[in-house]
């Protein structure tokens, strides 16, 4: 069921009073030009169940919480936040679910740049750089990074 | 007197991998409780999408180490799906025979550890792990892994179950289902354990379903609901199969169902032996570059031990170009919030216990 994503209240409140009452899963899909959000939620007195997905825009994305209805939305929300920069209005979690990383850029984003040496890498490239141009310049113009300090 | 913090974990013999509990305590009692998880988060979602379709099926086992053969099915279903390929009639059998008994793997290494859990019932988990090996040497006879087995293939399996391994389960299911019968007589008989199993931890039916738990922890308080009957897949119709279910919520009902489980998966492999037709089951070999995808987006849904995993997953050519997983621990794990509250901290671990999390899963 495709809806307006300011129509994700009110299309979840009727559904849940129609018994749709367990929220299987809460994700997300970024298209690079739009993200698509998708609650599948499940009546377990039927077995019926209904995907409910929208589109939002890449910029400064936000949806307002389900947590009221779906217990069960709280993780999920908190995941999808981290995972693709999605705001959640109504809720302001201090701490990272999946914690240990900066929670700036979010990883499941297709913008995500993969190669981006970690902190500890740095040091280790500003002194190959400032190396770059020694006597270690071996024929074919390689270069050789020397590992550990560098002999006097 | 005020209020305590401590701090529980990460690294504690009863979280069973690297959860951190920060627990809020009025006096002994519990006041809140804080799950942390992520210490092992691997970013399985995001890695995925940039292997090839058949490149990840090893990795997928990983998430679950101790159903691996569950998720590497769940995984391969879900390419099925998307490519369109139909799976053998006698590999649809062998599957079910493999997922059952590695259901009773996973059920088995949980009775063990949750009753080391509870006190001082040290036997039960070396009588756990010994008779979880009987299934393992099954596993292996019939798949060639014994941990780790990567035995799924597109259509079928790497392998066929080897002549003669229908003799063999028969005798190892008939000592398995006189071996469980036992620990249960052992277990409920014990004061101990029925004292620290019975109303702790009591979850209603409407908190279950709002609060989304999955598998035994939904169907220990009273919700009828087992993908196995409610959606089914393989041959789960042609058995008679019956959702085991208890009403009282309390983690004796969710011991009750996993014990009751066990044996319903040994009934469900003796029949499926017993009617297994001749034929092919063995599956496409492992390609890079294999059939193009038929669907730009499926879903699949699988009952794995410890509760409903699912897999959305949109397609991009060769590779998924999302695949999101609907892991059961990490729904199960988020309800340690609301559960111990208002008992007292020697009841936390049996609470943990009870809802059978693989930290693993949890964080993907």
């Amino acid at each position: 069921m495709k809806i307006n994503s300011e129509k994700l209240r009110e299309t979840l409140e009727k559904m849940h009073r129609e018994g749709y009452k367990y929220l299987v899963k809460l994700t997300a899909v970024d298209y690079t030009d739009r993200i698509e959000v998708l609650y599948f939620i499940r009546n377990l007195d039927n077995s019926k169940e209904e995907t409910v997905r929208f589109d939002l825009s890449t910029k400064n994305p936000h949806i307002p919480t389900v947590l009221d209805l779906y217990l069960a939305a709280d993780w999920y929300e908190r995941e999808l936040s981290e995972m693709f920069g999605i705001k959640i209005d109504g809720r302001n979690a201090k701490r990272l679910l999946l914690e240990k990383w900066d929670g700036k850029d979010p990883p499941m984003r297709k913008s995500f740049i993969w190669s981006k040496p970690y902190e500890g890498m740095k040091d280790a490239v500003k002194w190959a750089e400032k190396y770059k141009d020694d006597k270690d310049k071996k024929d074919g113009g390689q270069n050789v990074i020397r590992i550990g300090k560098p002999l006097k | 007197m005020g209020e305590t913090k401590i701090n529980i974990g990460p690294v504690h013999p009863s979280t069973h991998g690297v959860l951190r509990l920060v627990v809020t305590l009025d006096g002994d009692t519990i006041r809140k409780v804080e799950p942390h998880i992520g210490f092992l988060h691997r970013g399985v979602e995001k890695l995925v999408e940039t292997r090839m379709y058949m490149q990840s099926p090893s990795y997928m086992e990983k998430i679950d180490y101790v159903a691996p053969l569950s998720y590497d099915e769940l995984y391969v279903a879900t390419i099925e799906a998307a490519l369109g390929i139909a799976v053998k009639e006698r590999a649809q059998y062998v599957r079910l025979i493999q997922l059952e008994l590695q259901r009773i793997a996973s059920h088995l290494l949980w009775l063990g550890t949750a009753i080391n859990d509870i006190g001082q019932l040290f036997s039960v988990f070396m009588w756990c792990f010994k008779d979880r090996d009987i299934v393992l040497s099954l596993l292996e006879e019939a798949t060639g892994g014994r941990m780790f087995y990567v035995n799924q293939r597109l259509g079928g399996l790497n392998r066929d179950m080897a002549p003669g391994f229908d003799k063999h389960a028969y005798k190892a299911l008939d000592y398995l289902e006189k071996r469980i019968g036992e620990y249960q007589e052992y277990l409920e008989s014990n004061p101990i354990f029925m004292e620290r199993m019975k109303k702790i931890g009591v979850m209603s039916k409407e908190e279950a379903i709002s609060l989304g738990v999955t598998g035994p922890t939904l169907r220990g308080s009273g919700v009828e609901f087992d993908v196995r009957e409610n959606y089914p897949y393989y041959v789960y119709e042609k058995l008679n199969f019956n959702t085991q279910f208890e009403n009282s919520g309390d983690c004796f009902a969710r011991y009750r169902v996993r014990i009751n489980e066990m044996k319903e998966s040994i009934r469900l492999v003796r029949e499926a032996l017993h009617i297994i037709p001749e034929g092919d089951a063995i599956g496409m070999p492992i390609r890079l570059i294999g059939p193009q995808p038929k669907e730009k987006e499926v879903m699949v849904r699988r009952e794995l031990p410890r509760g409903e995993g699912m897999m959305y997953m949109v397609t991009e050519g060769q590779r998924p170009y999302r695949l999101s997983i609907r892991a059961p621990s990490f729904i199960n794990t988020a309800i340690l919030q609301h559960l111990p509250k208002g008992h007292r901290l020697q009841d936390l671990f049996p609470i943990l216990a009870s809802v059978d999390t693989v930290m693993a899963d949890v964080d993907r």
